[in-house]
């Protein structure tokens, strides 16, 4: 334990000594695996500690919820129109419709949300390193790499090192934002050319072919989710 | 080490040559940059810490605000008015429009009423602090997203800097930002601002010529392709969306 959270701290500044030390590790992947989770678990419990505060500071969300229900109900539009038994309805109903989804999308401190993230954000760590290792290896090896599978997700679990920032969001109303993502593709970098002794051409190449691969896997499936929209509801059919 | 680091600023801060050197071949050339940029960044908030704090504990006159800012778009409209006459349409959709915004002023207001577990000021305290430590975080983001680039531009144009180098080194480019201790000062703050803008990019380009072990010139390319990169992309962009408008008012 000790020695994987010193091989992060020092990932983290990106060392190519500790990608290394993890590259000829006889058990990497599992090494790799514990790391991630690890890192999750306690991004994912310190969160839950900055939502509590978060949660006591903040009034209940229902008195918010009469608060602005009232404050729309005393603008003129509405006056205006409020003599129409429907159109009291309608606007009921959408606020309620939107008031379970902006409240969340806003910020507002959610324990239930909070409380998934220990579950969720393990697996979601997990299977992005886990979907990342297994494509870059296989550009890398494309590219004359000349690390093993193991290898590099062993390499390539230390990259989820900078989630290490998330924990300061114990703090409340803290903002990481997306700079542990962008560190993320440097420590990525940093661990496929050490990995598979890259020159710095081919670890980009290497670590962005993944990014590529996936923008077009989502772009083919928004070009076919709109064509199979455009049948069902333009009432077309195929040809 | 924070010495260490203090002696690093004011070095870097007069452009001394050797301090560049000696930072870029430190064994912990990011940490140290890196620790320097966030201990900057947060001590030049600090003073604007401070006044928000107690900007947001002092009770507010919401009217009292409403007509300070009447008041202010009165004297604005009056300025504006000695560069020639405004369309009075135009006056009156803008009061309009100020004036559809008090309902949600009033909303604002109402909720800020409602009671939370813990006492309101603790709430006003956490949530600055919260904003106050969110600060590195965000020139982080900045400064690495555009860095990226900037590498790929120093790579391509022979820099020899491993990534730990160039970040380490252009993480310098902060230091001149302890200037924003003094941002809650009415137009000097602004102009120190800028004035720290300016001198953090001439750090930023010594930093990346030293750490590349290239001149001056390549390393003012490199800091400034992506901007125009960007800038180009940009105008494009806006081209395409002015001649899809164009096309679509035609037809």
């Amino acid at each position: 334990m000790k020695t994987l959270i010193r091989l992060a701290w020092e990932a983290l500044f990106l060392k190519e000594e500790s990608y290394a030390e993890m590259r000829d590790s006889p058990n990497a992947v599992l090494r790799g695996l514990a790391l991630v989770a690890l890192i999750a678990v306690a991004v994912a419990l310190v969160g839950l500690v900055g939502t509590t505060l978060e949660w006591a500071t903040t009034p209940d969300m229902r008195d918010v919820q009469k608060v602005v229900l009232e404050g729309i109900q005393q603008m003129d539009w509405y006056k205006e129109l409020e003599s129409n038994p429907e159109f009291r309805e309608q606007v009921q109903r959408q606020f309620e419709i939107g008031w379970r989804i902006f409240p969340q999308v806003f910020g507002a401190p959610s324990f239930a949300s909070a409380g998934l993230r220990i579950i969720l954000l393990p697996l979601h760590l997990v299977l992005t390193w886990f979907l990342y290792g297994v494509v870059a290896h296989l550009f890398a090896r494309m590219l004359g790499g000349q690390g093993n599978l193991g290898q590099t997700l062993g390499s390539t679990a230390l990259a989820a090192a900078p989630q290490l920032l998330n924990l300061a969001t114990f703090f409340p109303y803290l903002v990481v934002g997306g700079v542990a993502g962008t560190w993320m593709l440097l420590c990525r970098y940093v661990a496929l050319k050490t990995c598979h002794r890259f020159r710095w051409g081919r670890a980009l190449a290497a670590t962005l072919l993944p990014y590529a691969l996936l923008a077009m896997v989502v772009a083919s499936f928004a070009c076919l989710g709109g064509v199979v929209g455009a049948l069902i509801f333009g009432g077309g059919t195929p040809q | 080490m924070i010495r260490e680091l203090f002696q690093l600023g004011r070095d870097a801060l007069l452009f001394r040559h050797e301090a560049y050197v000696r930072h870029a071949a430190h064994a912990d050339v990011l940490k140290r940059g890196l620790v320097l940029l966030v201990l900057v960044t947060l001590l030049g908030g600090v003073v604007s810490l401070v006044v928000d704090i107690v900007g947001d504990l002092r009770p507010t006159d919401i009217e009292a605000e409403i007509e300070q800012v009447e008041e202010g778009l009165q004297a604005f409209f009056q300025n504006m008015e000695a560069f020639g006459d405004l369309p009075p349409e135009f006056k009156k959709g803008f009061y309009q429009g100020f004036r559809a915004m008090r309902p949600g002023i009033e909303i604002g207001r109402r909720v800020a009423e409602l009671t939370t577990p813990l006492p309101k000021p603790i709430g006003v305290i956490l949530s600055n602090l919260g904003g106050f430590f969110s600060r590195p975080f965000s020139r982080l983001a900045g400064w690495i997203g555009y860095s990226l680039w900037v590498m790929l531009i120093a790579k391509l144009l022979g820099g020899r800097a491993t990534i730990s180098q160039m970040l380490g080194a252009t993480a310098l480019y902060a230091t001149p930002h302890i200037l924003d201790v003094l941002k809650p000062v009415p137009c000097l703050g602004g102009m120190l601002g800028l004035v720290a803008t300016v001198w953090g990019i001439a750090i930023y380009v010594k930093a990346l010529a030293v750490a590349n072990e290239f001149s001056v010139g390549r390393a003012i390319a490199a800091t400034v392709l992506p901007a125009l990169v960007f800038l180009v992309l940009a105008l494009m962009g806006l081209a395409g969306l002015l001649v899809f408008a164009l096309a679509l008012g035609g037809a």
